[in-house]
């Protein structure tokens, strides 16, 4: 990662950062950057160490290792009180006494900033998150919708370094998540605030991110645009934490990943040596069991294989197939309705697997990032 | 099933039987008495010099107790819930100690550490400095009974508070002082409140350690329920019995306001 040290243009550069609790490493190296305009989601599961990078930028917590500068300023042994940062805390943490605007306005009176300018910027603030008819009402009277909107306000007052945000939509119902998620997402384009959100949930990080960043275990396995880290993951864990994943063995030859008598070209081997073992991964919908001539270029034939099941799950149809490899491996492949009716498929069918887009990984699950 | 339910009002006035001879005849009784002579004689007895010197002298007394224990209960609630350290338990059993301990025996300790003879008052002594026998006996015995009164309805509030508030608070720039004045004390202040009422209401009415610290001096160091005592056993049951209506009154308005106002007190 040496684009992270030398890039002073990163409105917040996490670098380096180490954290023990007690004997329990909690985080390991991470280095990632974030952009003054940029959303960089951290995914990972609970306890992979999320929450913690976010206590640390925040100065909630001091990391055992590394630095943390905002905006060119190294901020690693500031009280949080001094850093200038915007939390959003996964349960709003209102303040129960103070309204709507008392709690705008907060971050302002602590900076002594005149009256007028408090009034004016609550006003501006009370405006842009569309809380104009609540701005009396006490914490207790809103919805959780309504709060996260009143904490991203009163952390805007200050004009904030960074916004960080904590699971913000662990505690609402799923329905009413997609639409805050895309609004958010809106609101934070508009004012440019950099800001870092972090998830446990794979469809949250695609759509918020700008950039994501997942974690396992304390260390920072891939970070890249939604689109690379789906499409092209450089771990196991990476493959098959971001969606479902199908996950072959073989060994590089020639450039190409082999296993029996499959051979499949590949355009990223320049990582691997000749008879370096690796694993293939590729998508459920990046599979195709049709015949070749009915196909697009990129296509590659993988194997041959026997239909096990078929089952309907909404939106498109899963198979799982018994691929012709050592062990017999199952894969699961997904296909759209267009594709099922006019190609329905049924149990023992025997059929032709190939790949339209795949990526080939080491063996060894921790390797880290490139 | 219709018709009429002869449980239900059986049992409330079972319940109602249960309880006049047990305390609401008793209480009744110093009312009945108390104004059997008409409303004057009672006035004139509460308005003796050494009855408003009593009921004054355990207003005071008791009013230092609560500030003090208040303030502590509050101080010592963020220490045992912000802190977790080695013998946190113990301390908290510590400080909930006193209420298990019987009042006279309170007073007892009271004068072996602060008496003239005692541990530290014997040193104290040859400065001129007499704690025993003074109000301050008093305040001390008060703040011995009523110690982890406060302590006990602050705590749990403490306990359930989000420390995300305090954090946040940080986060946006404030001083721990700054975050404990704005956040955390407006979420305590019913607890505050029921605590001193609590305290106050305790003390007031303290009895067995009070009689063995103050000396149980009329117009010096008597109580308004050392007054009570004194008089019954003066045979002057009339000046008792005021004192014991103002002391009965007293106790019902404080836990009717701890009653009817919760909702006020633990509302936002």
């Amino acid at each position: 990662m040496a684009d992270v040290n030398d890039d002073n243009s990163a409105a917040v550069s996490v670098l380096n950062v180490g954290k023990q609790f007690g004997a329990a490493t909690v985080l390991r190296d991470v280095s990632f950057n974030v952009a003054q305009d940029e959303i960089v989601v951290l995914l990972g599961a609970s306890g992979s160490g999320k929450t913690t990078i976010l206590r640390i930028i925040a100065g909630l917590e001091l990391p055992n290792d590394g630095r943390i500068i905002l905006h060119g300023k190294d901020v690693t042994n500031l009280p949080a009180r001094e850093r200038g940062t915007g939390v959003i805390f996964q349960n709003y943490a209102l303040f129960p006494k103070m309204n709507v605007e008392e709690n705008i306005a907060y971050g302002l009176k602590l900076r002594r900033k005149k009256r007028k300018e408090i009034r004016e910027t609550v006003d501006r603030l009370v405006e842009l998150v569309h809380l104009g008819e609540h701005r009396k009402k006490s914490p207790s009277q809103l919805s959780g919708g309504q709060q996260q909107r009143v904490a991203i306000a009163r952390a805007l007052a200050y004009e904030p370094e960074v916004l960080l945000f904590d699971e913000p939509f662990g505690a609402l119902d799923a329905q009413i998540r997609g639409i805050l998620r895309r609004e958010i997402r809106g609101l934070l384009k508009q004012i440019k605030v950099p800001s870092i959100f972090i998830t446990h949930d794979q469809e949250e990080a695609l759509e918020l991110g700008d950039r994501i960043a997942v974690l396992n275990s304390g260390k920072l396995e891939q970070i890249g645009t939604p689109f690379e880290v789906y499409n092209r993951p450089e771990t196991e864990y990476v493959a098959t934490f971001l969606g479902a994943a199908n996950l072959l063995g073989g060994v590089m030859s020639g450039g190409k990943f082999t296993a029996n008598d499959v051979s499949l070209e590949t355009d990223d081997m320049t990582q691997f040596r000749d008879g370096e073992k690796v694993k293939l991964v590729f998508r459920p919908e990046d599979v195709f069991l049709r015949r070749p001539e009915n196909l697009t270029q990129r296509y590659q034939k993988l194997t041959e294989g026997r239909i096990e099941e078929v089952s309907f799950v909404g939106a498109f149809e899963r198979v799982t197939v018994n691929v012709d490899l050592p062990d017999k491996p199952t894969i699961i492949v997904t296909r759209p309705k267009t594709e099922t009716a006019v190609f329905p498929l049924h149990h023992g069918q025997e059929v032709t697997v190939g790949l339209v887009r795949f990526r080939i990984i080491p063996e060894t699950a921790n390797n880290g990032t490139a | 099933m219709r018709g009429f339910d002869v449980v239900k009002p059986l049992s409330i006035v079972t319940m109602i039987v249960i309880m006049l001879p047990l305390v609401l005849l008793p209480l009744a009784s110093i009312f009945i008495f108390g104004t059997s002579n008409g409303l004057g004689s009672f006035w004139n007895a509460l308005m003796q010099p050494e009855a408003i010197f009593a009921l004054k002298l355990s207003i005071v007394t008791s009013f230092w107790a609560t500030i003090f224990n208040v303030i502590f209960g509050l101080f010592a609630s963020y220490v045992l819930s912000r802190y977790n350290f080695w013998g946190r338990n113990a301390l908290i059993v510590l400080i909930s100690l006193p209420t298990a301990i019987p009042t006279a025996v309170a007073g007892f300790a009271l004068l072996l550490l602060w008496g003239p003879y005692g541990t530290l008052g014997r040193l104290l002594e040859p400065q001129g400095v007499h704690i025993m026998f003074t109000a301050w006996a008093i305040i001390l015995a008060n703040i011995f009974v009523t110690f982890p009164l406060a302590f006990g309805v602050i705590k749990p509030v403490f306990d359930t508070m989000s420390r995300s508030l305090e954090e946040a608070s940080a986060t946006m720039g404030a001083t721990r002082w700054q975050t404990f004045w704005h956040v955390t004390l407006p979420s305590l202040r019913g607890a505050i409140v029921s605590g001193a009422l609590l305290t106050f209401a305790r003390a007031v009415g303290e009895f067995g350690s009070t009689i063995l610290v103050s000396g149980n001096l009329a117009s010096r160091t008597q109580t308004a329920p050392l007054y009570i005592f004194a008089k019954f056993n003066e045979g002057q049951v009339e000046a008792a019995n005021a004192i014991a209506i103002v002391l009965a009154l007293f106790s019902f308005v404080i836990f009717s306001i701890l009653f009817f106002a919760r909702d006020w007190l633990e509302g936002d």
